[in-house]
């Protein structure tokens, strides 16, 4: 009876390996393209011998390295922004005793959440480009005489790409925020401690890995941004994926293309480990 | 630990509303100092409120808060002084024992080596010693009520409140904590606010006890006078007393009265107030204050039918019928009880004046 059961067990996890094998020859398959040099019939085709010639190329490019920092950065930034503008968002809907108050914080998110990316590329274009809503306000109210230069340049992007990490990150932080027992928090007040304190010393050490998590979330959507770079970017900013994006339909090099996106993928995998690490070590400062 | 120099507390007229519901109506209470209080019923009561409301977590809608004659209703949490031992405890899981407990001395910016001591005092006192360096996580419940309630003393609170803070150990752990706890309390002379649905628990450790009943309070007293003595049908229940019987006066004499009974029979019984002749009212009579007694060759005592019985270790519980139908329950000791009365014996029962109540209506 055991083993019938070992071997139904094993039936039930064939879909999982049939999705999980899927997945990975993907990534098998771009992992071997990027060992050649594209082909001469165009296309997918593939030519050369295999090697490393592609990822010396990429290492030893100061414009690729560039990029690659960049989007590193950018991405670093583009985070803490949404971290310190999503977390008192996160507190209110979990903490705040006005219903219509969480309400209207929970649906204009719910909005930002559920309108199509590009339908909010363009309507970010509206509002802050040059002859933009944004900038006609400003000139009209005379705070300024010339329009400010807010979308083609890295401004407009990370506007548009920390609304759309918003909900990722307050959602995610929401569910953490509501693990941590209102009681506990309670008896620090009892305690004597402020509400400041309260949150320093009790809350916020309670959510350290809930404010992890939630990080490399955001962290990771953002490394992968590539919409709004390419519509509010205006060909002058481009990240990670941009590029690749260029490498394969402008210049036709897939496996150069598939090189940069292995190396990218290497690094990110590993920015977002040290995320986990910083939790553990969040969590022993508190602890004392 | 010393005795500490804690406060009398006085509930003032206080009220409370959430919208349309008044979850506290005019509670007004004084709590000498050293005094162990009790507020007992049920859940949805409104006795947490209260507790609350002490504590500073929910504001009052009516009245004040006095301790020792000094108005705190408009105090935040943080500063009225009181410890608060909560319901689930509500430790901190990343400090350890001695960070919690220490917590409030922290807060209070007492020096690091008096925290060290006054830390290692408290927890010797709830008989944690040793134990400073251990996690929330790695103690089993009983002791992590015994933190909870060591990080609240720590502080020497002017007022101690405890939500229900045995209610989820389990029955011989709580039995022991109730022992514990009540021999601390008298130690240290701390004025104590406890919210308990659990009436022996109530009875054990309380000097006085208020009775709530939807936000309001339906008796305030010593626990013996509640337990033997309550005012209202609600009350009477509530401490475990089943028998309710309706009835008319039928003499009357200060606190001693006569009432004949619904269905026939005449006892004797007590009154708080006084009760005018011809008025119907509801006697209480706990199950364990009557007597039985055959049915041949007794005049006294009010007839009845055995309609089932049921033997529970050291008692037996009778379940009789009386004449106008209405039922009565009664516990006789199993040991010297004679032989058992089978259902369909017709018995006399014999009330004891003393503990045959009138409730007030």
């Amino acid at each position: 009876m055991t083993q019938d059961r070992y071997r139904c067990g094993f039936c039930l996890l064939l879909p999982a390996c049939a999705a999980i094998v899927v997945l990975f020859a993907a990534y098998g398959w771009f992992f071997w393209a990027s060992l050649f040099r594209p082909g001469a019939e165009g296309g997918l085709a593939l030519g050369g011998a295999p090697g490393l010639h592609n990822y010396v190329r990429i290492l030893s490019s100061p414009e690729e390295l560039a990029i690659l920092g960049d989007t590193l950065w950018v991405s670093l930034e583009l985070t803490a922004v949404t971290l310190v503008i999503g977390l008192p968002m996160a507190l209110a809907i979990a903490r705040s005793h006005s219903k219509l108050f969480r309400g209207f914080i929970l649906f204009s998110l719910a909005v930002t959440f559920l309108s199509g990316g590009v339908t909010r590329a363009y309507a970010w274009l509206i509002m802050l480009g040059n002859r933009g809503l944004i900038n006609s306000w400003l000139q009209q109210l005379g705070l300024t005489s010339s329009p400010i230069q807010m979308v083609h340049n890295w401004t407009g992007v990370s506007i548009a790409l920390v609304h759309f990490l918003l909900p990722f990150l307050v959602f995610t932080l929401v569910g953490a925020i509501k693990n941590v027992p209102v009681s506990v928090e309670e008896a620090a007040r009892n305690l004597g401690a402020s509400r400041m304190r309260t949150f320093l010393l009790i809350t916020l050490p309670l959510l350290s890995s809930g404010i992890v998590v939630a990080a490399a979330l955001t962290y990771s959507l953002a490394l992968s941004a590539f919409l709004f770079p390419m519509l509010l970017g205006g060909g002058r900013v481009r990240m990670v994926a941009n590029y690749i994006y260029e490498r394969i339909f402008v210049s036709y090099d897939l496996p150069f293309a598939a090189a940069t996106s292995v190396v990218f993928l290497a690094v990110a995998v590993s920015v977002i480990a040290s995320f986990s690490a910083l939790e553990r070590l969040a969590r022993r400062a508190s602890a004392r | 630990m010393r005795a500490v120099s804690s406060g009398a507390l006085n509930l003032d007229h206080i009220g409370k509303r959430y919208g349309a519901i008044q979850v506290v109506r005019d509670v007004a209470l004084e709590i000498p100092r050293g005094a162990f209080l009790t507020l007992l019923g049920p859940s949805g009561c409104g006795k947490t409120t209260i507790l609350r409301m002490i504590a500073g977590f929910a504001n009052l809608d009516e009245g004040r808060i006095l301790i020792d004659g000094g108005d705190i209703s408009h105090l935040a949490p943080e500063a009225r002084g009181t410890g608060m031992v909560f319901q689930n405890y509500a430790l901190f899981p990343h400090l350890s024992v001695a960070g919690n407990v220490g917590f409030g001395l922290r807060m209070r910016r007492v020096a690091r080596s008096d925290i060290d001591r006054r830390v290692g005092a408290a927890l010797e006192l709830v008989k944690l010693g040793g134990f400073e360096d251990r996690y929330p996580s790695q103690l089993s419940g009983g002791q992590q009520q015994r933190v909870a309630l060591a990080r609240a003393l720590a502080i020497e609170p002017k007022v101690l409140l405890l939500d229900e803070p045995l209610g989820a150990l389990d029955r011989n752990l709580r039995d022991a904590m109730q022992i514990e706890l009540r021999r601390l309390q008298r130690h240290l002379g701390i004025t104590t606010v406890m919210v308990t649905h659990d009436q022996e628990e109530a009875l054990l450790l309380s000097d006085w006890i208020a009775v709530m009943n939807c936000g309001r309070i339906e008796q305030f007293g010593e626990p013996l006078e509640i337990y033997d003595r309550p005012r209202s049908a609600f009350v009477a229940q509530f401490m475990g007393i089943p028998n309710l019987l309706n009835g008319r006066i039928e003499r009357e004499h200060g606190h001693a009265v006569a009432i004949r009974l619904a269905g026939g029979g005449l006892i004797e019984g007590w009154t708080r107030a006084r009760v005018s002749v011809g008025r119907d009212v509801v006697v209480a009579v706990r199950p364990s204050h009557l007597k039985l007694a055959d049915a041949t060759g007794s005049d006294s005592g009010v007839p009845a039918k055995v309609a089932y019985h049921s033997v529970l270790g050291e008692r037996i519980t009778y379940n009789l019928e009386l004449a106008s139908g209405a039922e009565l329950e009664v516990h006789v000791p199993r040991h010297g009880a004679g032989a058992e009365r089978a259902p369909g014996t017709q018995v006399h029962v014999i009330f004891d004046p003393a503990h045959t109540v009138v409730l007030e209506s």
